[in-house]
């Protein structure tokens, strides 16, 4: 047990420690990502064009962005390191009971995906009419009223908002691979 | 006198005031939807004026513009999300306190504040139009430069809890912003080839995927809520214009300061409302007696927001009038309308059709108070949003997002783009990083880059950005901000360590 642990009195300071070490967690690995990248797109711009008509060519203000965006990288990295060592190990089913607690997040992410990456095959109408209803299922609308309303609502937001811009405004929505 | 009188008989006739009505409604309904921009509804209202007597068509599209700058604060203050780039300020304070049980409030606190600003704008306008675009016109890509560092200093009063992370994210926007065609040589930049980045990252598809899907996504994360069918505010609505109408005339000093910042961004070719929002947000702030309070529901913040995007409208119009020349892609649409009816757009302008000029001036201030009347008598029906339970609310503002979307372009692509940055949003909210910088970064990153590039070009002589007065003077205001923001951040560390 080390200090923090030894502090922490009262669960909220428990829960509060916890959270911090997992965002310090995330931040770390968030940056560690972000840098890698960065230095490779820092590289990447010192290969583009420059012209003889201007001091700074194409790449030189991607440059001065991404070397300072490694700067704060590092920092971040260095100050949530710091952070990370000094709280209590997170226990064993932290993550699991992280995810479960953003279950339905993650379900209207899901859908969402879902959704966006069957327009362009199915369609906007077909796409977004099951998206519409199973995500309203997914948030609570389980009983026979709360389905009607959702199939209507699916219904309205796909078929019409497809026939309103097709009709009032002329712009055709994606239509998919077979129409 | 004459032109003035024509004028006002070419308006205040019937087809005239019904189009113009219709204009505003359209407006607030279309800025309301978020992904659907300003820009978006004047176009699409664009053909429809071409069979309009010449200042009818441009007065219903003045209607739509100022309806619009408003409808854009109602999902801002209800969802979280800014229905329009220029809204994007307003969620710093109208969403906190219709959180907090007065969505009323928020909404009455908006709509006054753009009344008052596009009024104020429309003043300024009138008297001072020729003067204020000769400045703004002579404005040089050093003085761009030095005004988008200025505009850049904003980053430090949005940061939240940590400076570097603040930081960080606006750097993200400035990155994410050179994303695609170069903006002088057209060269590709980090496009790897991949369609899906071929035509860069668009702003709006940037502001969408930030702001909406990753608020959505937080609201739907404690299912006991969702299992209750909670709506988005539980509490009861209470609407009382005519007290927050008083609550913003208390404000004069910010409410004027706000316009005047609107009217001059307006003014400057290339900016807009998407910028005003956020200065004339951190100008408040900074003159606060109570900084402290924004960001937490405080009325000073919707006030400041939405008179400085409001005003925007017509100081947009002052280098159109004055010079011919478009200050925004809105105003491009306007003097388009104008073209095709035979008017010649040009210094020239206010000589030859002064009777429209005039028409023009008096469908602001009419625009304005039909947007006040539309707004104040709908208000109510906006406000039963806030009573739909999320699990109707959340998908169908995910999906008005994504016809957004593509609309923006008609490209399927920037949908893809969009999940993909509202997954990336969704990630840096769940850590502590702030993404209002991350925005202004994306809004200003290519006119930073441009001006700094043109500038150089013309001239090597880096000095020159200390040398010529206009760009000192603004390169000085960005000093005096970053001060203001670190002294208030060490005041503000001090009294936290002394509670705790």
């Amino acid at each position: 047990m080390n200090d923090a642990s030894r502090q922490a009195r009262s669960p909220s300071d428990r829960a509060r420690q916890v959270e911090t070490r997992a965002k310090a967690m995330g931040h770390i690995v968030l940056n560690v990502i972000l840098a890698i990248l960065f230095i490779f797109l820092f590289l990447r711009a010192g290969s583009l064009p420059s012209s003889v008509w201007e001091p700074l060519g194409s790449g030189t203000f991607p440059r001065m962005v991404l070397a300072a965006l490694v700067l704060f990288n590092g920092l971040i990295i260095a100050t949530e390191t710091r952070h990370f060592i000094a709280m209590p190990a997170l226990p064993a089913k932290a993550l699991s009971d992280w995810c479960y607690q953003h279950r339905l997040a993650f379900g209207v992410l899901g859908l969402f995906a879902l959704f966006v990456l069957a327009v362009p095959i199915v369609g906007f109408r077909w796409a977004s009419l099951p998206f519409l209803v199973t995500c309203q299922y997914l948030l609570g609308a389980r009983h026979l009223r709360g389905i009607l309303i959702a199939i209507a609502v699916a219904l309205v937001m796909s078929f019409g908002i497809e026939a309103l811009f097709r009709d009032v405004f002329t712009i055709s929505l994606p239509r998919g691979l077979w129409n | 006198m004459e032109a003035f009188l024509s004028g006002a008989d070419q308006l205040f006739n019937l087809p005239t005031l019904l189009t113009m009505l219709v204009g505003v409604i359209a407006g607030v309904i279309a800025a309301a939807i978020p992904g659907f921009t300003i820009t978006m509804a004047i176009v699409l209202t664009l053909p429809l004026t071409f069979t309009m007597p010449p200042l009818q068509g441009v007065a219903t599209m003045l209607a739509v513009y100022i309806g619009g700058y408003t409808g854009g604060m109602i999902s801002a203050a209800l969802l979280g999300i800014p229905g329009t780039p220029s809204a994007v300020a307003t969620t710093f304070d109208a969403f906190p306190m219709a959180r907090k049980g007065e969505p009323g409030r928020a909404l009455a606190l908006g709509v006054w504040a753009s009344f008052f600003g596009t009024l104020i704008s429309s003043v300024v306008l009138i008297i001072a139009a020729p003067p204020l675009a000769m400045i703004a016109v002579k404005l040089g890509s050093w003085e761009y430069f030095s005004l988008v560092i200025f505009a850049l200093t904003i980053v430090a009063s949005l940061v939240g809890s940590s400076m570097v992370r603040g930081l960080m994210a606006g750097m993200l926007g400035l990155l994410i912003a050179t994303v695609g065609a170069d903006p002088l040589m057209g060269v590709t930049r980090f496009t790897f080839d991949i369609p899906l980045l071929a035509a860069g990252v668009p702003f709006l598809v940037v502001l969408i995927g930030i702001f909406a899907v990753s608020q959505l996504l937080q609201e739907v994360e404690n299912p006991e809520q969702i299992k209750q069918g909670k709506a988005l505010i539980s509490s009861n609505i209470d609407f009382h214009p005519l007290a927050v109408m008083r609550e913003v005339l208390m404000q004069p000093i910010n409410l004027l300061r706000s316009s005047l910042v609107g009217v001059f961004i307006g003014a400057v070719p290339g900016a807009g409302g998407s910028i005003a929002n956020l200065l004339a947000y951190d100008q408040a702030k900074k003159g606060s007696r109570t900084p402290e309070a924004f960001g937490e529901g405080c009325s000073e913040g919707v006030v400041a927001s939405e008179s400085g995007n409001s005003a925007t409208s017509g100081g947009g119009l002052i280098p159109l009038i004055a010079l011919g020349i478009p200050g925004s892609a809105v105003d491009a649409v306007l003097m388009a309308s104008l073209m095709v009816h035979g008017i010649g757009i040009g210094p020239r302008l206010i000589l030859d059709h002064a009777d429209t000029v005039y028409g023009m001036f008096m469908a602001m201030f009419l625009a304005s108070a039909m947007m006040l009347i539309v707004c104040l008598l709908s208000m109510r029906l906006f406000l039963k949003v806030t009573n739909v339970p999320k699990s109707i609310i959340v998908p169908v503002v995910l999906t008005s997002c994504v016809v957004g979307t593509f609309t923006l372009n008609n490209r399927v692509t920037d949908i893809y783009l969009l999940l993909g940055i509202g997954i990336f949003g969704y990630v840096l909210t769940k850590l502590d990083y702030p993404l209002a910088p991350l925005v202004l970064g994306v809004i200003l990153g290519p006119i930073a880059e441009t001006n700094l590039r043109r500038a150089l070009m013309t001239n090597e002589d880096w000095t020159l950005f200390f040398t010529r007065p206009v760009s000192l003077m603004l390169l000085m205001l960005a000093g005096v901000s970053i001060i203001m923001a670190i002294r208030y951040r060490i005041k503000h560390q001090r009294r936290t360590t002394a509670l705790e």
